[in-house]
């Protein structure tokens, strides 16, 4: 699956599994978080991407990364 | 009491009684006075087609208290001419508030003021184009602003809405030393002073003819009812659209009434890829309105413009302003709108988000788009209907102009030139007739 | 009527793997398959080669050479191929073709649909669609033959269903009667109707999503960039724009990416955030903790990474393929990719 911070264009061009990184500068973080804050965030990315994984979509399917 | 003080009570009774039409002010009268013809002569006067200017006094007034310029120049080219004009910034309609000049472009030239009221006299078949060599003053890298190019003949000329109609060039030369903003700030009054002054040749002079853009209020409820989501975007100096002289940067999604869009409320001063730019007089001229008021109580009902920015900068914010135009476009009672694009590039996510937003309320959507070599800069399934303006990357046959203006390069002489170097070419607004189609 | 054949070292019969880094070459008549192109009607003059490693890592110096001796010879239509699966060849076959297209020398090609090779010939070509392997050369020659024959001389090619090519794919500017504005007002109109029409769609293929991983506990799980991460200094130069390239960094015993031993070159995003921090671009530490609590079975030995910065679909495309064809066979059954 895809991870990016512009997910019409990953859909655009057949990305079926794409979920909205945090910025273009950073997808799998966030420097404006302390180092705690930003580890659980990314520790929920990349467990919201295993859940999009294990999960059966539709074509050119985006999720967000909050519930 | 004498003659001349009746007609003065006269007057001013009329005056106040004009006044307390329409919630306190007049409606727009759009006054159009057609330009066959371009004399140069010694003062402006307007006859029957026939336009003569003084170049001298358009030229001074037009650089008077701009310390910035260095150097500014207003010449003629007509059709046919052998000239490639090079590093044209903006197009611009003239216009002059017939009654009351010092409000014309509001805010950016003229004192604040609500446009879109009252009467505007407009020159029709005729341009003011203002040009910088922005990289030749030091100002920029030549690779941020790429070539813009309007051409008078040759294979180019028909690529731009301009090159069939007599044009003032306004060529300028920034100060050195002079920062940028403020270089832009006056080139762009200077070009809308020749547009504004160019007019007034018109001032008590019979009109061509008049339109008014009033909606009707009693029409047909069936009727479908359609808005514009005009996308418009600020990212600074030289990348930014003015809303009565303001930078638009940071605004949420708000409407505009279609009369002020027409009479001079939004300037531009954004000056990257010259096929997509949304030139002043894109505003000035709409298509869109034009044809949205004309069909308003007939086909449709006109439900209103939502101004909104493109190119915002994070996945938060572009789609936090799709939503609220979309909750804009809702509140307008729109059974659906069409998405215009700003430019190329991430705008058309921006653009792209709207049609989500919008048709996730069950509101119909439109978007047009430029293309490009590549294909659509971005797409969504939910964007099943969209307007081609064209595409971009197509090259237009070499050729040898006689002259180039606003540069000392040799501005592609002779060699194919990229549609998106064509002034408006592929304009995202819809004013031109250029799409494409499978080959 | 000239013809040129383009194939590469394999078909040339120069030899296989180990003669891929051949430069290209000019040899008379026939070889290989174009005897089999012969036969079916289609007398080969010239044939040019070229190994896929070759054209891969030199592209522009191997293009500069086919097409100049393609400047001498003035052929009446090329034939690249027939490349079927091979994502290299076929890579090299269409890039042939887009160049020789824009001298205005017809091309024909031969791929499978999903080859890179489609999109890296921007439509320049006529591409006969294939099998995956050298099965389908029999079925593919006469349709080849054919086509290359009415292109070389110059006679009128029916549509794709008809002649047995693929649609090309190909735009072109037209002034209509109304201005844009009236079309999208016309189109809304009728979409509100139920009648949706559109003037333009997306082009990308399609593939259907993959079934979802039963047990992800089990699962092998690789991680892959275009978000140009390397070691610090890429010590393998790593092109930081318009890359022909990817990499394989070895992972075992690392449980982050730190900024002493990693960095982003990518060119089109500013690196300054990712480079305090390159977990920022590739998740590697929360993989970790994850793989450590079960969450998946193992993260597979090795990231891949490329700097996506003006990097044509053909050669996306070709990456992904070939950095798949690494993965399977190493068990990877699910891949993190992360872009900026």
């Amino acid at each position: 699956m895809f991870i990016t911070a512009l997910p019409t264009i990953a859909q655009m061009i057949g990305a079926n599994r794409v979920l909205r990184g945090r910025a273009i500068t950073a997808p799998t973080g966030d420097p404006s978080l302390a180092a705690g804050e930003e580890a659980k965030l990314r520790r929920r990315i990349v467990e919201r991407a295993l859940e999009m994984l294990s999960t059966d979509v539709g074509p050119l399917t985006a999720w967000e990364v909050s519930r | 009491m004498s003659v001349t003080g009746a007609s003065h009570k006269y007057v001013r009774v009329v005056r106040l009684l004009t006044m307390r039409r329409d919630g306190g002010c007049e409606p727009l009268e759009l006054a159009s006075f057609d330009v066959a013809e371009v004399v140069e002569g010694s003062a402006g006067s307007w006859s029957e087609g026939s336009l003569t200017l003084c170049l001298r006094d358009l030229t001074e007034a037009a650089k008077e208290g701009l310390p910035a310029l260095q150097d500014l120049d207003v010449r003629v080219v007509r059709p046919g001419d052998p000239v490639r004009i090079a590093h044209v910034l903006d197009a611009i309609i003239p216009d002059v508030k017939a009654s009351a000049p010092e409000i014309t472009f509001p805010g950016v030239l003229g004192r604040l003021a609500l446009a879109g009221r009252g009467r505007t006299n407009r020159l029709t078949g005729i341009g003011v184009l203002s040009v910088c060599d922005w990289a030749a003053a030091g100002l920029a890298s030549p690779q941020a602003f790429p070539d813009a190019f309007v051409d008078m003949a040759g294979p180019g000329r028909p690529m731009t809405a301009w090159g069939d109609r007599p044009e003032l060039v306004v060529t300028c030369t920034p100060k050195p030393g002079v920062p940028v903003a403020d270089v832009d700030r006056s080139i762009r009054m200077a070009a809308l002073r020749v547009a504004r002054d160019a007019a007034r040749a018109t001032i008590n002079r019979p009109p061509s003819a008049i339109d008014s853009f009033d909606l009707a209020e009693c029409v047909d409820a069936e009727l479908p009812a359609l808005a514009v989501i005009l996308q418009v975007a600020s990212e600074g100096p030289l990348l930014d659209t003015f809303l009565y002289g303001g930078p638009v940067g940071g605004i949420v999604p708000t409407i505009l009434d279609h009369r002020e869009v027409l009479d001079g409320a939004l300037t531009s001063g954004a000056y990257d890829w010259a096929a997509v730019r949304n030139v002043t007089a894109c505003y000035q001229q709409s298509a869109l309105i034009r044809s949205l008021v004309a069909g308003h109580g007939e086909s449709l009902r006109f439900a209103g413009i939502i101004l909104a920015l493109g190119y915002l900068d994070t996945p938060f914010d572009k789609q936090r302003s799709a939503m609220l135009s979309a909750r804009l476009a809702r509140k307008l009672g729109a059974d659906g709108v069409i998405c215009t694009t700003f430019s190329s590039g991430n705008s058309h996510t921006d653009t792209m988000l709207t049609v989500q937003a919008c048709e996730a309320l069950d509101i119909g959507t439109v978007a047009i788009v430029a293309e490009t070599n590549g294909g659509l800069t971005d797409h969504v399934p939910e964007a099943d209907s969209i307007i081609s303006t064209g595409n971009h990357d197509e090259l237009v046959d070499p050729w040898m102009p006689g002259e180039v203006i606003g540069t000392s390069d040799n501005a592609m002489a002779g060699e194919p030139v990229p549609l998106w170097a064509y002034l408006g070419a592929c304009a995202q607004t819809g004013g031109l007739a250029l799409t494409a189609v499978p080959a | 009527m000239i013809v040129v054949h383009y194939l590469n070292q394999f078909f040339a019969g120069l030899g296989g793997e180990e003669a891929a880094g051949l430069a290209p070459a000019r040899i008379g008549g026939a070889v290989g398959p174009g005897r089999g192109l012969e036969a079916a009607g289609l007398p080969i003059d010239v044939t040019l080669t070229c190994g896929d490693d070759f054209f891969g890592e030199h592209e522009a110096e191997a293009l500069a050479l086919l097409l100049s001796w393609l400047g001498e010879i003035e052929p009446d239509v090329l034939v690249c191929g027939p490349s079927f699966g091979s994502g290299r060849y076929g890579y090299a076959c269409g890039s042939l073709a887009r160049e020789a297209g824009r001298r205005g020398i017809p091309v024909v090609g031969a791929m499978t649909p999903d080859n890179p090779g489609v999109l890296a010939a921007e439509g320049a070509a006529y591409i006969v669609p294939t099998g995956p392997s050298v099965a389908s050369m029999r079925t593919a020659l006469p349709t080849i033959a054919g086509l290359a024959h009415r292109l070389g001389g110059g006679e009128p090619v029916g549509n794709p269903a008809e002649d047995g090519y693929l649609p090309r794919g190909l735009r072109k500017n037209v002034r209509v009667s109304e201005v844009g504005a009236d079309r999208a007002i016309a189109a809304l109109l009728a979409k509100l109707s139920g009648d949706v029409r559109t003037e333009v769609g997306p082009a990308f293929d399609r593939v259907s999503p993959p079934p979802a991983i039963g047990d992800l506990g089990s699962c092998t799980l690789a991680l892959v960039t275009e978000a140009g991460c390397v070691p610090q200094g890429n010590p393998d130069h790593l092109p930081t724009r318009h890359s022909n390239i990817w990499l394989r960094y070895p992972l075992r015993g690392v449980g982050s990416l730190s900024p002493a031993r990693y960095e982003s070159v990518h060119a089109g995003f500013d690196t300054r955030t990712a480079n305090l921090d390159p977990n920022r671009l590739v998740p590697l530490d929360a993989v970790r903790t994850l793989e450590r609590e079960g969450q998946i079975g193992r993260l597979h030995a090795f990231f891949y990474t490329t700097a996506g910065v003006d990097t044509p679909m053909a050669v996306a495309a070709k990456f992904g393929q070939e950095i798949a064809a690494e993965l399977i066979p190493a068990g990877v059954q699910a891949v993190i990719l992360t872009g900026t």
